[in-house]
């Protein structure tokens, strides 16, 4: 333990500081990186990815980010992330307020997609499940208050299938009926159409993630 | 002047950007980047791509094995690391940089880019994260050029600063794990830079120009008739820059 290493020919310590010492640094400074740098990007909430896309974890990492994907699209609804998504650089992603996705019939991203991060096995789009549209505030959605809104129903491309009109007595007022958007989980694809024509400023109606994350009370 | 190499290599290099930004100005001939591309129809894949996205999304894709395989066998052919002389835009840059800005004056162990390779495929195997498509210089210029991203080219900048400052083409040599990738295939290639011992008068022109000495060196001092390391990046500036012809290109099987 204690004993002096005789100096014949590379020592212990040479060969660390020759041979193994930069690539271990370079090893650590990679490790550091990917710590701090490389967040998961579904850490900071759902990520509307383009029809097709396979679960977010694996998404990842079978996307080349080549942006064939994107250059396919006709509506320029998929755009690559930036450095913000952290580890989802380059990655496709859908913003519905600013462009929805259309939902081609013949899902052009899918096709261009070399890798299978877009799964070439879904042809049909009324199969496509990229997310799922909740009303997230009951409160503000004109149709809920009573007025005839009903914008998200009317551009929803799944009309009466995706979205119904509930019809049922305004109590308020006494003599009105309300005809409140309800989403059908197991018929919206997520495309964002909605959330992109809701009338208010802040939209009512938004895509979220297919599973339901649990939240504790510490959450709002 | 013996030859003119550099030509047609800076004319791949340039073509390769344009074609990047091609799709910018309507054209349908090339799609995508150096990760995966279609080109006149054919599907191209980066081997290096592939094998994240096969280990790390557990998704194989037969066409997309096919691409990769193409790609592959064209690079052995020619010598796996001519990809980053003659097709990688990163290496466009930190040259024409390092040739108009200077460069710092150390020079890294060119074995690091294997280091380098060995963590990304260790990454991408333990948590998923294909580091290399994550951070890679490569994708980051591609995706400014086609899609206007600049923010990322800050990674770009960081390299550059590193090597005018410390390190000469530290990246290209050292740390790229596509580098590292390529240095490994190149290591059959049958195309291979050739030395004829007894025209060379031993003027150190080709040392001056090529940016991996390590691997033109010992056929130079030992007299050996080829370039074997894996790390000739087939840029040819050592056959355009010597007097006596002493170097030349050619397919080789020993």
């Amino acid at each position: 333990m204690g004993d002096e290493t005789p100096h014949t020919g590379m020592s212990r310590r040479q060969f660390l500081k020759g041979s193994a010492a930069t690539p271990l640094a370079l090893m650590l400074a990679g490790g550091g990186v990917v710590s701090v740098y490389l967040r998961p990007a579904d850490a900071r909430g759902f990520t509307l990815r383009p029809p097709g896309a396979i679960a977010e974890k694996r998404f990842l990492a079978a996307c080349v980010r080549c942006g064939k994907c994107a250059q396919a699209c006709p509506y320029q609804s998929i755009r690559m992330a930036g450095g913000e998504a952290g580890v989802g650089i380059g990655t496709p992603v859908i913003i519905p307020r600013e462009m929805p996705c259309y939902l081609c019939q013949d899902l052009p991203c899918v096709r261009a997609c070399p890798s299978g991060a877009l799964d070439k096995k879904l042809e049909d789009v009324e199969k496509v499940r990229m997310g799922t549209a909740v009303i997230i505030d009951r409160e503000s959605c004109l149709s809920i208050r009573g007025l005839r809104c009903e914008v998200c129903y009317r551009q929803c491309p799944l009309i009466d299938k995706a979205i119904t009109l509930e019809a049922r007595h305004n109590i308020r007022t006494g003599e009105h009926s309300i005809l409140e958007p309800v989403v059908h989980k197991e018929k919206c694809v997520g495309c964002g159409i909605c959330e992109k024509s809701c009338v208010l400023p802040k939209p009512v109606i938004v895509v979220q993630g297919l599973v339901e994350i649990q939240k504790d009370s510490y959450d709002f | 002047m013996t030859s003119r190499w550099w030509l047609p290599r800076r004319a791949a290099q340039l073509s390769t950007v344009a074609l990047i930004a091609s799709p910018l100005f309507g054209l349908s001939l090339f799609r995508g980047n150096l990760a995966a591309a279609d080109l006149l129809g054919i599907a191209l894949a980066d081997p290096l791509a592939f094998l994240q996205a096969l280990i790390g999304g557990r998704v194989l894709v037969l066409s997309y094995l096919g691409s990769a395989l193409l790609v592959t066998v064209c690079y052995f052919v020619l010598g796996g690391r001519s990809f980053c002389s003659w097709i990688c835009p990163v290496g466009l840059i930190t040259e024409m940089a390092g040739l108009r800005l200077g460069s710092g004056g150390k020079t890294m162990p060119l074995s690091a880019s294997r280091w380098s390779l060995g963590l990304v495929l260790v990454t991408v195997a333990l948590t998923g994260i294909p580091l290399f498509e994550v951070l890679s210089p490569i994708g980051i210029v591609s995706r400014a050029i086609a899609f206007a991203s600049l923010l990322p080219l800050l990674v770009l900048a960081a390299i550059l600063l590193v090597e005018l400052s410390l390190s000469r083409r530290v990246w290209c040599r050292s740390l790229c794990p596509l580098g590292g990738f390529y240095s490994l295939l190149a290591r059959f290639s049958p195309l291979r830079v050739g030395f004829i011992k007894e025209r060379c008068t031993h003027c150190g022109d080709c040392l001056q120009v090529c940016p991996v000495q390590e691997v033109l060196a010992p056929p130079l001092e030992q007299g050996v008739p080829q370039v074997t390391g894996g790390d000739c990046s087939r840029c040819l500036a050592c056959i355009d820059c010597c007097p006596a012809k002493a170097l030349k290109i050619g397919f080789s099987n020993k």
